[in-house]
């Protein structure tokens, strides 16, 4: 051993761009001024500590992202790829990421989403104690900033081994926020639990992948995994298991049927501004890391993996679509509701060109902020139980409040593609990628499904604005400033994105036409 | 490869040896059982029934568990680069100083928490 | 054959065999004491195979802590010591067909995947602590430091979730948590 090192040579000192890295860095270091919060802060001033710095790191984080516009460079020794596509869907999570924190950050004692202290058992009589003193459990902060922090690097990942690291950092603090609902305790810790356990088997198939794409290429790096792949003759067995293996963890946390089960019970249990930042956040994240392994690492053998996304984009919308309609629940039917814009989005994916990048960048930045409103508007109607997020509750809701119930109802048609909405836009955008990329058929169930889609959304409308109220139905809390501009921006970026589509569809195409770095 | 060999060796030495006493012990000694004999033999208090179902049982040894295997895995961690150290230079100590700051911030964490008091 | 391919063959036979035993045995700390076996054996192939640190993290982190771990369990739930009939389940047949089928996947695609290679392990080998420093704590920096980002975030989540807040000292002096063990001080 002792000969050995002396043989070796002194290392080099790696090679870290930081500027590049920047935005990473200010949300891991909030992640981390967060915790030290919790450590040293009283308790009674955390909440106020806590929601301006997660806000103003974050705009910092933005600003960091859009200075690097027009870098394409692969940085920190290979393991981070900076490019248009990658800092499009960075900039799109952080600014996701600030519009779930205002929804994080609403903290007063009747309408804060988080538990009043996990540790408690509930039911208990330490339970009440906490509900009575107002307490609220702050490491929502620190463990959001560990999530939003994992999602940036998650696109970005250069090789799959960072790649895995990121899908754990964003994973883990997911799981543990998925568990701490005020309301509905229980529902919410059988979320996280199911969450957890599907999330560590999907992990763990992402990890078989890694492993037998090495054994096939010699190398996790995505770009000499591209390499490999265009020079490979012979055997490749390894190659197509260990890819269907990454696709299988990576589906998994976009939610593509059939690794689907979870997305309902998890988005139903937990506290809504997490589904918000889930539903949001995480899906960017996944497609972008889905993008960056579909387009860079096996661009050479998309003849062998577009059969099986053409099936697993048509099954997804055809099921989330379909199944959504039986939904009584609020978040369970929007749960289903993403399961099907996965699909849509998936169709520009399989187009595996710039048109198809841009358009799925298009989609997933309309897509998120009418997730986050939407969410954003299930946390104000409420009953004396919390949130009612049953759909008999919120019939005759267009009568009591219209402004709310409209603003729900704008998002909806959004979702369901009607012009004048982002969600049009974003539809068209992919529906023409994937036709140009010949993948006609698979646009025709995308427009069916959307037609089935369109059903069970109107559906909720017309219980809103044509039923009775109930009542003792639910009542309309007014939105404080934050959630009131959650909603706010949730409604401008539909609405523009819808009538004045253009300068988002360049940016997006800007960003796109470079490709991802290799 | 060959500074295993020795470790191989002392493995099998200490494996037969204690083949061998288990196996001399069944073969030669007296066989006369009785109650205090099958008692486990000092190892602490006597086994308390468990209730039916398992019962609970106080969250604080999980949190130890997790302390004690977080830390493992920087431990580990050590390892290569106490091996590498030289070869490495001043950015090594820098690396390394960063990574366990991050486990240390967990750590003040756990401190101000109360993680550490048994109660 | 060389020595090492018999030594290698051996290894795989133990750990297949006390693998088996984990999941076939009717005693819980039993299944948990095979496990180490299979883990030994399996860092054992590891070091034949010159992969030096995998080997030791085998043995610190998977024989050092997580048998340990699963051991604590057996003790803290339902401690069941000695034979424990309900071990099994009706699914022990599905179970039996789908790791089978499992294991038969991987056993083609491995040996389709690697039937000729042969891999020139380099001199010192890749696998070795030294050669694994050197490229941690250089090509692999960022994934590294990351890491302990997600050490941090793990014992963050578990605090949250197993700790009541109790008043650090300094802040309340008045009430400490001795004096209402199941409501702990709050200001």
């Amino acid at each position: 051993m002792n000969s050995q090192l002396l043989a070796q040579s002194a290392v080099q000192a790696p090679h870290i761009e930081y500027g590049q890295l920047a935005p990473m860095l200010i949300v891991f270091g909030l992640a981390i001024a967060g915790v030290l919060v919790e450590a040293f802060v009283p308790r009674r001033a955390r909440s106020a500590v806590h929601a301006p710095l997660t806000l103003v790191g974050l705009a910092a984080a933005f600003v960091a992202t859009v200075l690097q516009a027009g870098t394409h460079h692969v940085a920190a020794e290979g393991a981070v790829g900076v490019d248009g596509p990658t800092l499009f869907i960075q900039g799109t999570i952080i600014a996701l990421a600030f519009v779930s924190s205002l929804l994080i950050a609403e903290r007063r004692p009747d309408t804060s989403a988080f538990v009043s202290d996990a540790a408690s058992v509930p039911g208990t009589q330490e339970e009440r104690e906490s509900l009575v003193a107002g307490d609220v459990q702050t490491e929502v902060y620190p463990l959001t900033m560990f999530a939003v922090g994992g999602m940036l690097l998650f696109p970005a990942a250069n090789d799959l081994l960072t790649m895995f690291v990121a899908l754990e950092v964003l994973s883990l603090p997911l799981y543990v926020l998925c568990g701490l609902a005020r309301r509905r305790r229980l529902l919410s810790q059988e979320a996280a639990v199911k969450y957890f356990l599907l999330g560590a088997f999907s992990s763990a198939f992402f990890l078989y992948g890694i492993a037998m794409v090495y054994g096939f290429a010699g190398s996790i790096r995505l770009s000499e995994i591209a390499l490999a792949v265009s020079h490979s003759g012979g055997n490749e067995t390894l190659l197509l298991l260990g890819l269907a293996l990454l696709g299988m963890g990576l589906l998994f946390k976009l939610g593509a049927v059939p690794f689907h089960s979870w997305k309902p019970d998890v988005y139903q249990g937990a506290p809504t501004p997490i589904t918000a930042l889930m539903g949001s956040c995480t899906v960017v994240a996944a497609f972008g890391a889905l993008l960056r392994v579909l387009y860079v690492g096996f661009g050479g053998m998309q003849w062998d993996w577009r059969p099986f996304m053409w099936g697993i984009a048509i099954l997804t919308m055809v099921i989330g679509a379909i199944v959504a309609i039986t939904q009584a629940d609020v978040k369970r039917m929007l749960a289903y509701s993403s399961i099907a814009h996965a699909g849509f989005v998936l169709t520009g994916v399989i187009a595996s060109s710039s048109q198809g990048l841009s358009s799925t960048l298009f989609y997933l930045v309309a897509y998120g902020f009418t997730t986050v409103g939407a969410f954003a508007i299930v946390t104000l109607v409420r009953d004396a139980a919390g949130e009612a997020n049953h759909l008999s509750r919120w019939a005759g809701l267009g009568r009591r409040s219209p402004l709310v119930a409209g603003i729900f109802a704008f998002f909806l048609l959004a979702f369901a593609g009607i012009p004048l909405t982002s969600g049009f836009t974003g539809k068209f955008a992919v529906f023409a990628a994937a036709v140009a990329g010949g993948a006609t058929p698979l646009v025709i169930v995308g427009v069916l499904s959307s037609a089935v889609a369109a059903f069970f959304y109107v559906r909720v409308i017309v219980v809103m604005f044509f039923s009775d109220p109930n009542p003792d139905g639910p009542t309309v809390a007014a939105p404080s400033l934050l959630t009131g501009a959650a909603v706010a921006v949730g409604v401008a970026v539909t609405l523009v994105l819808g009538v004045l589509p253009q300068p988002a569809l360049d940016l997006a195409a800007n960003a796109a036409a470079g490709l991802f770095v290799r | 490869m060959n500074l295993y060999v020795p470790i191989a060796v002392l493995a099998l030495i200490a494996f037969g040896f204690a083949m061998f006493s288990l196996v001399a012990s069944t073969l030669a000694g007296p066989k006369r059982f009785n109650r205090a004999k099958s008692e486990a033999y000092e190892c602490g208090i006597e086994p308390t029934p468990q209730p039916v179902g398992g019962g609970r049982f106080p969250v604080k040894y999980y949190l130890t568990a997790m302390l004690f295997i977080v830390f493992d895995i920087e431990i580990i961690f050590l390892y290569p680069w106490a091996v590498t150290f030289d070869a490495l230079g001043i950015f090594g100590l820098v690396e390394m100083v960063l990574f366990i700051v991050a486990v240390l911030v967990a750590y003040l964490y756990v401190w101000r928490r109360g993680g550490l008091e048994w109660e | 054959m060389t020595p090492a391919d018999v030594v290698f063959l051996f290894l795989g036979a133990v750990t297949l065999g006390s693998a088996v035993l984990v999941v076939t045995t009717r005693q819980l700390v039993h299944a948990a004491l095979w496990l180490v076996v299979t883990f030994g054996a399996l860092a054992a192939s590891y070091l034949l195979l010159t992969a030096e640190f995998v080997a030791w993290v085998q043995v610190l982190i998977y024989v050092g802590a997580v048998v340990v771990l699963l051991l604590f369990g057996i003790m803290l739930t339902r401690a069941p010591i000695g034979r424990s009939e309900g071990l099994d389940s009706a699914n022990r047949p599905v179970a039996i067909a789908v790791a089978a089928a499992t294991a038969a996947l991987l056993v083609t695609v491995v040996v389709a995947g690697f039937r000729e290679a042969y891999v020139e392990l380099g001199d010192p080998p890749a696998g070795t602590s030294g050669q694994m420093g050197a490229s941690i704590f250089r090509t692999w920096v960022l994934p590294f430091e990351v890491l302990s980002l997600l050490l941090l975030a793990a014992l963050i989540g578990a605090i949250v979730l197993s700790r009541r807040e109790i008043q650090p000292p300094g802040e309340s002096s008045d009430e400490r948590p001795t004096e209402r063990p199941t409501g702990p001080g709050r200001g």
